[in-house]
C-alpha cells in the first residue's frame, strides 16, 4: 500500500471510530428513559467489565495462561482487600515479571 | 477584567474535578504506554513509517482496532475490509458512550461531543465506576488527558525504539489493562452477592460466546444480554438503599 492509502485508511479509521464515540452525546438527554432502562444501563458497566477480562485475561501469554491467570489473581485479591487500582496493577505486572523470570 | 466570584468558583471547582480525573486515569498510563508500544512495533514491521505510525494513534485512538487494522493490513486485507471491521469493533463504544453520558447530568453537547473522542474501555470503566460526585465533563476530561497522552506516547516511543525494549518488560505490562479493569470491578462485587453473580455469568456467557461468535461481537452480546437478565435479579443498592434514600431527602431538604 502507497502513502496516500495509509493516510486514507488512517482517515477512514479515525472516522469510523470516532462515529460510535459520538452519538450517544447526541442522542443522550434527548430522551429520558425509563426506571428500567435506566437499570439495564447501570448494569453495562459490571457485565462490560467482566467481558473485557474473560476470556482475554486468560490469553495474555497464549502460550502460558498462568501469566494470565496468576496476574489477575493478585489484583483480584488486592482489589478485594480494598488496595487502590494502582496498586493492584503494579502487583500484577511484578508478580508477571518474576514469573517471566522464573 | 473582574471576575464574578461564582464564576472564579466554579472554574476551580472544575480544576478540582479535572485534576481528580487525571488521578483516577493513572494506572492507564501503565496500560496505554506498553500497549502502544507494542502496537507501533507491529505496525514499523508492517512496514509503516514513524510518522504513519504515531499518526494513527493520533487520529484513532483505539489499541484493539489499530492492532486489528495492522494485522489485516499484514495479511494484504483492502481499506475497506479493515475500515469496516474497526467499525464493528467500535460499536461498543455506542453502549460504552451511552453509559457515560448518561452519568453527566450537565454539560454542553458540543463539549460532550469533544470528549466523545476519549470514549474508551479503560475511561468508561473508571467513569462508570466512580462515586457520582465527580461526574463531570471536567472529571472525563483529566481522565480522557492522561490517557490520550499515554497512548500517543507509547506509540511514538514504540515507533521510534521498535525493539530496544527488553521483551521481559514488555510481556510483564500486558497484565496492566486487565488488572485495572479487575481493580474497578471487584470493590463493586464485593458487598452484592447478586451483582457477583451477574459478573460470573457474564464471564462465563463471553466465554463460550468467544468460542462461536467473533470476540468482538460476543463482548457486545454477553454485555447486553447479561445486562438485561440483570435488570430482573440484580438489587444495585442492597440494605444501604434505605439509609441512602434519607440521606438525599436531608440533602434535598436543606436546598
Amino acid at each position: 500500500m502507497d502513502s496516500t492509502k495509509i493516510l486514507l485508511l488512517i482517515l477512514g479509521m479515525a472516522l469510523v471510530t470516532y462515529i460510535p464515540r459520538a452519538l450517544p452525546a447526541l442522542l443522550v438527554g434527548k430522551i429520558k428513559f425509563g426506571a428500567r432502562v435506566e437499570k439495564f444501563l447501570k448494569l453495562i458497566p459490571y457485565t462490560a467489565m467482566s467481558a473485557l477480562i474473560f476470556p482475554g485475561v486468560f490469553t495474555v501469554d497464549a502460550e502460558r495462561p498462568l501469566i494470565g491467570i496468576a496476574g489477575g489473581a493478585v489484583a483480584g485479591v488486592l482489589a478485594w482487600l480494598k488496595c487502590p487500582v494502582m496498586v493492584c496493577v503494579i502487583a500484577a505486572i511484578a508478580v508477571d515479571f518474576v514469573l517471566y523470570l522464573l | 477584567m473582574r471576575k464574578h466570584p461564582d464564576t472564579t468558583k466554579s472554574r476551580s471547582v472544575a480544576l478540582t474535578h479535572f485534576f481528580a480525573g487525571m488521578r483516577a486515569a493513572l494506572p492507564v498510563i501503565l496500560g496505554f504506554i506498553p500497549v502502544g508500544i507494542a502496537y507501533a512495533i507491529m505496525a514499523r514491521q508492517a512496514g509503516l513509517s514513524i510518522l504513519q505510525t504515531t499518526g494513527m494513534s493520533v487520529a484513532v485512538f483505539a489499541g484493539a482496532s489499530q492492532m486489528m487494522a495492522i494485522g489485516m493490513y499484514e495479511q494484504g486485507a483492502g481499506l475497506l475490509a479493515i475500515i469496516l471491521a474497526t467499525f464493528i469493533l467500535n460499536l461498543r463504544h455506542v453502549i460504552m458512550g451511552t453509559c457515560i453520558v448518561n452519568r453527566m447530568p450537565t454539560g454542553h453537547t458540543a463539549k460532550k461531543l469533544l470528549l466523545s473522542f476519549g470514549v474508551t474501555d479503560e475511561g468508561f470503566a473508571i467513569f462508570t465506576t466512580v462515586d457520582s460526585k465527580w461526574c463531570t465533563l471536567a472529571f472525563y476530561g483529566g481522565v480522557t488527558v492522561v490517557s490520550y497522552a499515554s497512548w500517543v506516547l507509547g506509540g511514538f516511543l514504540g515507533a521510534v525504539t521498535s525493539d530496544l525494549l527488553p521483551p521481559i518488560l514488555t510481556a510483564s505490562l500486558g497484565i496492566a489493562l486487565y488488572a485495572m479493569f479487575i481493580g474497578l470491578l471487584t470493590p463493586n462485587i464485593r458487598g452484592n452477592a447478586r451483582l457477583a453473580l451477574l459478573v460470573v455469568l457474564t464471564a462465563v456467557c463471553n466465554i463460550i460466546l468467544s468460542e462461536i461468535i467473533a470476540p468482538s461481537w460476543a463482548l457486545i452480546v454477553s454485555t447486553l444480554l447479561c445486562a438485561l437478565i440483570g435488570v430482573f435479579f440484580v438489587d444495585l443498592e442492597p440494605k444501604a438503599a434505605p439509609e441512602t434514600t434519607k440521606q438525599q431527602e436531608v440533602d434535598h431538604g436543606q436546598h
